[in-house]
This record gives structure tokens, C-alpha cells and sequence, in this order.
């Protein structure tokens, strides 16, 4: 019975086996490249095999017991497969858009998290307020600077600047600004029963969708859609030359209800059926990546500690000579 | 305007460098074929060519460092540019240390030719740091990229000849035999595969910098990985191998293929997040 386990063990942990499943691991990759596969369990499979492989080559092989370099090196290579595991499981990825002038609001995320993730973002409260991007001749994106503003205890108001590079932290989460960011009308709404309500229209993302600058959108309470547009008089940049992200002025609302065409500037009201729309003004909305904490240190730790054991092997290679067994011996066991 | 004749002018002198700094390097590639092919076992002067063309070669990439304020690895002139700097840099220094070697000098420098050929006929636009670029890792990321490709062009001169010996008969007296080249190899690619480990975990520090995720298998992501894997197949592969020769030579020519294609061919094909989004 013990023999037979060892058999199978020594089996499981042949360089064989590794090779093998190096080769699976490299066509799953390059599967990935083609086939939607690279984000789902699949990728998994062959980490998995390749982990159960190098637990068993490490209490079978003789050449790996009797090379401590070459152990160590391999039995980092089990600790960083580990905390990458930990790492997916407790993982959180965001994505989130918040109008200048609003709070952010959780229910407005789309969030992808591991089985093991405490989503907590109800706890997070900030007020979105201006901010500036530059933009390099040729429409290359550089600097953002978002103003956040955080309530705080005595009443007041924190302010920070984050970016693409600066996080805005939140005990366990970091939002980062993107590229992904454009315009947001406000408008308030009051329906046939006479309830009102304000709130924003984020427009697609600009100057990505620079022509395209409107949307399908249902008021509340509204059974069909309306088709809102945003039409912009005047050029908010030059392609060619350098320019800062601003909010046009003089912008229109224009609404499309069925067979009738409305255009508002800001401030003025239409009547939709005995529903009433205003043009409040313009403002801007900010897409944010949301990222949860992860184990990043502690991989990039395990990694370099990988990364040195692997150079004591070569060095050891490179002064003792490579001491692998005359070709076609047997080890293994 | 003073601007623009600055800019125009020290475009114009660092053309004239680089022109001259190919030249070379293509005189020097002929001459390394010529040497061996003539049986001589030395290739000074091939060395010496090489050392002064990547002397013109380092005075142009230097220029154009200053005057754009970023190191050459924004667009694929400077991608092309500096891989052929550090390769030839490279070359020169593992023919050096390792004497006995250098008639594969022939056999290693024509494939350096194809880079610097496609280097001269790729446009040298001036270019503009992307925002992503600036993290420490990026410059760490690059050298340890160019420390692995160094060493595996070496391996696959060497591959090259094994090969050629096996496969076309050509003896190459010059060169030690096929066995003891392959130990060579074999100790080159185990040490570029530090750095190409080194290589892949800083660039996914500076992908958590730049885009808050360290991998996401994105096409050059899984071609980085793939070359990764080509590495270890190797590693795992010789040591139960009865023919190490042609096993370390076929294998320098696979990894040296993917990583040529991971480095030059997949971010200019694919629209991956490598390219920084605007
Ligand atoms: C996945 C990343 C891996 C890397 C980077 C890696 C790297 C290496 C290196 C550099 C060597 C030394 C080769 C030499 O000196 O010629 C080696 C040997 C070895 N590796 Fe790995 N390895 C990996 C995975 C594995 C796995 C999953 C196993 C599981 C069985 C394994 C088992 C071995 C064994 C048994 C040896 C000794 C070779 C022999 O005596 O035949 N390795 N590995």
C-alpha cells in the first residue's frame, strides 16, 4: 500500500510530469491569447497540477534533496503558486463612475471579487470634486488630478488629489482614476404624481466617444425610454495641439421622445406627457478603478526569495561544474 | 522656433551617428562570416568594428536621451535601437570573455544584422513618455530584458553552429566541439533564465504601478510566459537528455524565436495595455 503511494508520488513528481505540464501551461496561455479562457478556472487547472508536481518532486527527488539551492528555489516556487492562490481568492477588482459634485455610491459599482473577499465598500464615503487632466499634443493623455473631498468627524471636509498613479485610500481599497471619464448632465425630474427628483446622466466616456455623445435613458418611474443627447456648440479641443479636459459651454440637451425632438439649454424645463424635465447644467464624471488590498508584497517577496535561490543554484553550476547525472541515468527517486 | 532648429538639428546629427554606427555594424557582421568561414580561430578586428560602432551607436541614443528627456524604449524605432545596442554590447562582451568562442561571432552576429536593418528602416519619430511610463520599474524591467536577450543571442550563435555542424556537415575546426559548446549554452541559458525571471517580475511590479493588476495575461503578458515556460522545458528537459546538443541548440533557437517575437512583434501587432492607454 505505502509502496504503491510512493510509487505514485514519484510518478506525480517526475521531471516528466513538469515537463509536461509546462508545456500544458504554455498552450493554455497561448489558448488564452484567442479564447476568452484567460479570466476563467481554467486557468487554474494546469497551476494546480504543477503545484501537486512540485510538492511531490520535493519529497521524492533526490537531486532536488540533495542541491539546497535548487530545493529552496523550488520550494519558493510553491509559496509564491500559494499566496498568488490566497492572493485571487482574496481579491477585489472594481470599477466605478462618480459625477463631480456627488458621493460615491457603492450600489453604483461593478465588482469582481474572490470567494474569500469582505466586500465592504458601503463603508467608503467621499464627494467627487473638480478635476484636471492634460493632455500632450496628439490627443496623448498625461497628468490627472482628481479633488476627492472626505467627511469627517467633526463635520468638516478632508481634501486629497489622487490620479493614475496617486490611489485614494480607503482602509482595504484604492481607486485609482482612468482614462475612462466625460460628462454628466444634471437634470431634475418631476413625474406625472408631482415627485422630483435631481441627479446626473453620465454621457459615454469622452473624448473616447467624442461623437457619439448620447444614450438611451429611462426617468424614474418612466415605463420607455428617452434618447438623450448632448450637443457640444463648440470644439472642446484641437487635436494637434496640447489641451486641458474642460466642460464646454453652451452645451444643449437634446431629447428625443417618440417623434418629438427637444432641445434645452441650461435651465430651461420641457414637459414630457404631464412629466416636467429641467436642465440643471453640466458637470463631470470620473471613472475610478477600484482595486481591493492583495497580497502583492508578500508575492514579490516570495518571488525575489525564489529569484536568489535560483542564483545560488547557478552560481553553484557555474563554480562546481553543472553536476548533472552522465545523460540517461537514473534519478529521480 | 529656436526650438523647433534645435530639435531639427540635433534630430539630423543623431541620424548622422546612427548611420554611421550601422555601417559598422553591418561591416563588422560580414567580417565575422568572412574570418570564420576563412578558418581563423580569433575575431579582433571584428570586435574591434563592433566596439566602435556601438561607441557612434551610444553617442546617438545618448543625443536623443537628452533631447527628449526619456530613455529609447517608447515606440519601436527606440525598442529596435536600443536592442541593438545591448545586443552587439552583449556580443562584445561574452566573445571577449570567452575566446575560444568567437567564430561563432558568424554565426551570432547575422541575426543582430536583421534587427539593425529593420532598425534602419523604421521612421525615428521624436516621442512622448507615456504617463505609464514613469515607475522605477519600467528602467528595471528593460535592462533585465536586455541582461536576458544578451545572453540567449550569444546561445543561439552557438545553437547555430551546432546545427549547421550536425545538419549541413560544415566542421568549423576553429570551434571546440559540439559537446563542449553546448555546456556553454547551457550555462548561458540557465543564467538568462535569472534575468528572464528577474524580467517578468519586474515588469508585473510595474504593471501593479501602472495598472493596478500584475498580470492579466494580456498577448504580450502570455508570449513573455510562453517564452518563460520554453526556458523551463529546457532546464527540465537536459538533464535526462542523451543528446544534450542538439537538444540545447534546438532549444536556444526556440526560446531566441519567442523572445524575438514577445520583444519585437507582439507589442506592435496586438493593442495591449503595454502600449498605455490614453
Ligand atoms: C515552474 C517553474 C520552475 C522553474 C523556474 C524551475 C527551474 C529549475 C531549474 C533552474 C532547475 C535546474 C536545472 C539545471 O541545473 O539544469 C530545475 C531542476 C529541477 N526541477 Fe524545476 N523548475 C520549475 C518547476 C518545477 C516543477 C513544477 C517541478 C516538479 C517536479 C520541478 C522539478 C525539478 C527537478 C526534479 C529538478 C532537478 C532536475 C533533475 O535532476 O533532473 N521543477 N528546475
Amino acid at each position: 500500500m505505502i509502496e504503491t503511494f510512493r510509487r505514485v508520488l514519484r510518478r506525480l513528481g517526475s521531471v516528466e510530469t513538469t515537463s509536461v505540464l509546462i508545456v500544458l501551461c504554455a498552450v493554455i496561455a497561448l489558448l488564452g491569447i484567442f479564447l476568452p479562457i484567460r479570466t476563467s478556472n481554467w486557468m487554474v487547472l494546469p497551476f494546480a497540477l504543477l503545484m501537486a508536481n512540485l510538492l511531490a518532486a520535493l519529497a521524492t527527488n533526490a537531486r532536488l534533496k540533495s542541491q539546497s539551492m535548487l530545493f529552496a528555489f523550488h520550494a519558493a516556487l510553491v509559496a509564491v503558486i500559494v499566496l498568488v492562490g490566497l492572493d485571487r481568492l482574496h481579491a477585489m477588482h472594481g470599477r466605478v463612475e462618480v459625477a463631480e459634485g456627488s458621493m460615491f455610491d457603492a450600489s453604483a459599482v461593478a465588482a469582481e471579487h474572490g470567494l474569500l473577499h469582505d466586500l465592504r465598500l458601503g463603508e467608503v464615503r467621499f464627494l467627487q470634486g473638480p478635476f484636471e487632466i492634460t493632455y500632450a499634443p496628439g490627443m496623448k493623455r498625461r497628468e490627472t488630478e482628481s479633488v476627492i473631498r472626505i467627511p469627517e468627524q467633526n463635520g468638516g471636509w478632508r481634501e486629497v488629489r489622487v490620479g493614475d498613479h496617486t490611489p485614494l485610500i480607503f482602509g482595504d481599497y484604492r481607486f485609482y482614476t482612468t482614462h475612462n471619464k466625460g460628462f454628466a448632465p444634471i437634470v431634475t425630474y418631476v413625474s406625472a404624481s408631482g415627485d422630483s427628483r435631481t441627479g446626473a446622466i453620465h454621457m459615454p466616456s469622452y473624448p473616447m466617444n467624442e461623437n457619439k455623445q448620447g444614450l438611451a435613458w429611462t426617468p424614474p418611474g418612466a415605463t420607455k425610454p428617452l434618447k438623450v443627447w448632448l450637443h457640444i456648440p463648440e470644439p472642446v479641443f484641437d487635436e494637434a495641439k496640447a489641451w486641458k479636459f474642460v466642460k464646454p459651454t453652451n452645451t444643449r440637451l437634446v431629447l428625443i421622445d417618440g417623434d418629438e425632438r427637444h432641445e434645452l439649454s441650461v435651465g430651461e424645463v420641457v414637459s414630457l406627457g404631464s412629466a416636467q424635465l429641467r436642465y440643471d447644467g453640466l458637470r463631470s464624471w470620473m471613472g475610478y478603478t477600484i482595486v481591493g488590498q492583495s497580497m502583492i508584497h508578500w508575492i514579490a517577496a516570495a518571488s525575489l526569495m525564489a529569484c536568489l535561490a535560483l542564483l545560488g543554484h547557478v552560481l553553484s553550476v557555474l563554480i562546481y561544474g553543472s553536476r548533472i547525472p552522465a545523460a540517461g541515468a537514473e534519478h529521480g527517486g | 522656433m529656436v526650438g523647433d532648429i534645435v530639435a531639427r538639428d540635433g534630430a539630423a546629427f543623431e541620424a548622422q551617428m546612427l548611420g554611421v554606427a550601422i555601417v559598422i555594424y553591418l561591416a563588422a557582421t560580414a567580417l565575422s562570416v568572412v574570418v570564420t568561414a576563412s578558418g581563423r580561430a580569433r575575431q579582433h578586428v571584428t570586435l574591434g568594428l563592433v566596439a566602435i560602432a556601438l561607441t557612434f551607436h551610444t553617442i546617438a541614443i545618448a543625443y536623443r536621451w537628452t533631447r527628449l528627456g526619456h530613455g529609447p524604449y517608447v515606440d519601436m524605432f527606440e525598442i529596435l535601437s536600443s536592442n541593438v545596442w545591448s545586443l552587439h554590447l552583449a556580443a562584445l562582451v561574452v566573445f571577449l570573455s570567452l575566446p575560444r568562442l568567437q567564430p561563432a561571432l558568424a554565426a551570432t552576429l547575422p541575426p543582430l544584422a536583421v534587427l539593425t536593418i529593420w532598425m534602419w528602416l523604421t521612421p525615428a519619430k521624436d516621442t512622448l513618455h507615456p504617463v505609464t511610463y514613469a515607475t522605477i520599474w519600467l528602467p528595471i524591467h528593460v535592462t533585465l530584458g536586455k541582461f536576458f536577450l544578451g545572453l540567449v543571442t550569444p546561445a543561439t550563435g552557438l545553437g547555430i553552429i551546432v546545427i549547421g555542424r550536425r545538419a549541413l556537415g560544415i566542421t568549423l575546426p576553429s570551434l571546440p566541439d559540439s559537446e563542449t559548446l553546448e555546456t556553454y549554452i547551457y550555462r548561458l541559458l540557465l543564467i538568462a533564465a535569472v534575468f528572464q525571471s528577474l524580467m517578468l517580475i519586474a515588469g508585473a511590479a510595474w504593471a501593479q504601478n501602472a495598472w493596478s493588476r500584475y498580470w492579466a495575461w494580456d498577448p504580450l503578458e502570455s508570449w513573455a510566459f510562453v517564452t518563460w515556460t520554453g526556458s523551463l522545458l529546457f532546464l527540465h528537459m537536459r538533464p535526462r537528455s542523451t543528446a544534450r546538443p542538439m537538444l540545447s541548440a534546438a532549444f536556444s533557437l526556440l526560446i531566441f524565436g519567442l523572445a524575438f517575437y514577445t520583444f519585437f512583434g507582439v507589442p506592435f501587432i496586438s493593442t495591449s495595455p503595454h502600449k498605455g492607454a490614453i
